[in-house]
């Protein structure tokens, strides 16, 4: 299970001191949603988990959000836009060069069956947004609560790929899976749901890293000798 | 009073917690009891706060490591975990919380789960981000002083 994370300058962490948090709670990697961080990922190797090297896109509109997915895809292995108006969100669900959606609901952005069916046509995943239900309170966190019940129900039914995230900006906002899931539960998403969220983050960076490997030709092809017929 | 029948006490199981903060962290057992039972009330009512229990027994807190016993009733661990899981802030200081086990004794759950972590912890002058800021150094964890507080960093950061 993988968890995401917004490390130094973009939050109070360095990237290995989440990795080595990670590790202690029982995560196998942790993805870097980048945006001005800039981690060394060669020393992070030596780290107590799988470091990943992601960038989360933060743009006010989708023009500006499209001119840095193109600039980051070809070397970044998760690209995340982070969503907050229908125009972003619309866009990122649109763009197959996405892998995922983040904070949906953040500012006055909202998800419906629309989105969902796009998403699932692009392989975008629909990040569920933990951090309120961890660490809001009253009416915000009511409504975040009763947007992701939603968000739930529609991506279930189309049967959408989604990602599960605490989006921890520190090492003391990280929280073990089994404490989400736990929280999942009592929230109304279950417990399974939480960890197949935290593991789909793990499945987008593996499938990546492939892809961006130089043995990488297309989907199903691969480069050797012909298949010997009995 | 006399307490009652062993058949109908009530059946506990015992959480060992792990607590990290900041280095200059002042947390005790009251406060940390008070951000949990806001946590659970605000989670879920005081009906399944009063069905969970939630009482913090031992408490020992030092230089920004900490741990303690969270006894809740058998059948709502996960209920506990949760509430756990929903605590971020006590005393104004911002901390991380892990369960680390669940047992069905005080003593099991001590000498099981806790007391790993190694205390000693120590100053140093480091360079980060090309200026000199002084650190708290426990193993292989360094918390940076910085103006708008500590930034976390391990030893890997500094290599």
């Amino acid at each position: 299970m993988y968890e995401a994370v917004h490390a130094h300058p973009d939050g109070d962490s360095t990237a290995a001191r989440f990795a080595e948090t990670a590790a202690r709670q029982g995560y196998d990697g942790v993805v870097v949603r980048a945006d001005d961080a800039r981690p060394d990922y060669e020393g992070l190797e030596e780290a107590d988990c799988d470091v990943v090297d992601g960038v989360e896109i933060v743009a006010d509109g989708p023009d500006r959000a499209s001119g840095a997915v193109g600039n980051f895809r070809p070397d970044r292995t998760v690209v995340v836009v982070r969503g907050g108006t229908n125009q972003l969100n619309r866009f990122a669900v649109e763009q197959d060069r996405v892998d995922v959606l983040s904070r949906p609901f953040a500012g006055d952005g909202d998800v419906n069956h629309v989105l969902a069916k796009a998403a699932k046509r692009n392989g975008v995943r629909i990040e569920f947004d933990l951090a309120p239900a961890l660490r809001a309170t009253g009416g915000h966190r009511v409504r975040h609560l009763d947007d992701l019940r939603k968000l739930k129900r529609i991506l279930d039914h189309y049967e959408t790929p989604y990602v599960v995230s605490a989006n921890p900006r520190s090492h003391l906002e990280l929280r073990a899976p089994r404490e989400l899931a736990a929280v999942g539960e009592e929230i109304g998403l279950g417990a399974e749901w939480v960890r197949g969220g935290l593991a789909e983050w793990g499945r987008v960076a593996a499938r990546n890293r492939e892809r961006l490997s130089e043995s990488f030709i297309a989907p199903g092809v691969k480069r050797g000798r012909y298949e010997e017929d009995d | 009073m006399k307490h009652l029948p062993k058949h109908l006490q009530p059946r506990w199981r015992y959480l060992a917690v792990e607590v990290e903060s900041h280095p200059d962290a002042r947390i005790d057992r009251g406060d940390f009891q008070r951000e949990l039972w806001y946590a659970a009330q605000n989670l879920y009512g005081d009906a399944g706060s009063a069905a969970s229990d939630l009482t913090v027994l031992s408490f020992a807190f030092a230089d920004g490591d900490g741990e303690t016993v969270v006894r809740a009733y058998r059948g709502r661990e996960g209920r506990a975990r949760a509430a756990l899981a929903c605590i971020s802030e006590v005393n104004g200081s911002p901390v991380g919380v892990r369960v680390a086990g669940v047992s069905g004794t005080v003593r099991a759950c001590e000498e099981r789960y806790l007391g790993r972590r190694a205390g000693n912890s120590g100053q140093r002058d480091v360079a980060f981000e090309n200026e000199s800021r002084s650190a708290v150094v426990r193993g292989s964890r360094v918390d940076v002083r910085g103006a708008g507080g500590f930034v976390g960093a391990t030893q890997l950061d500094f290599e």
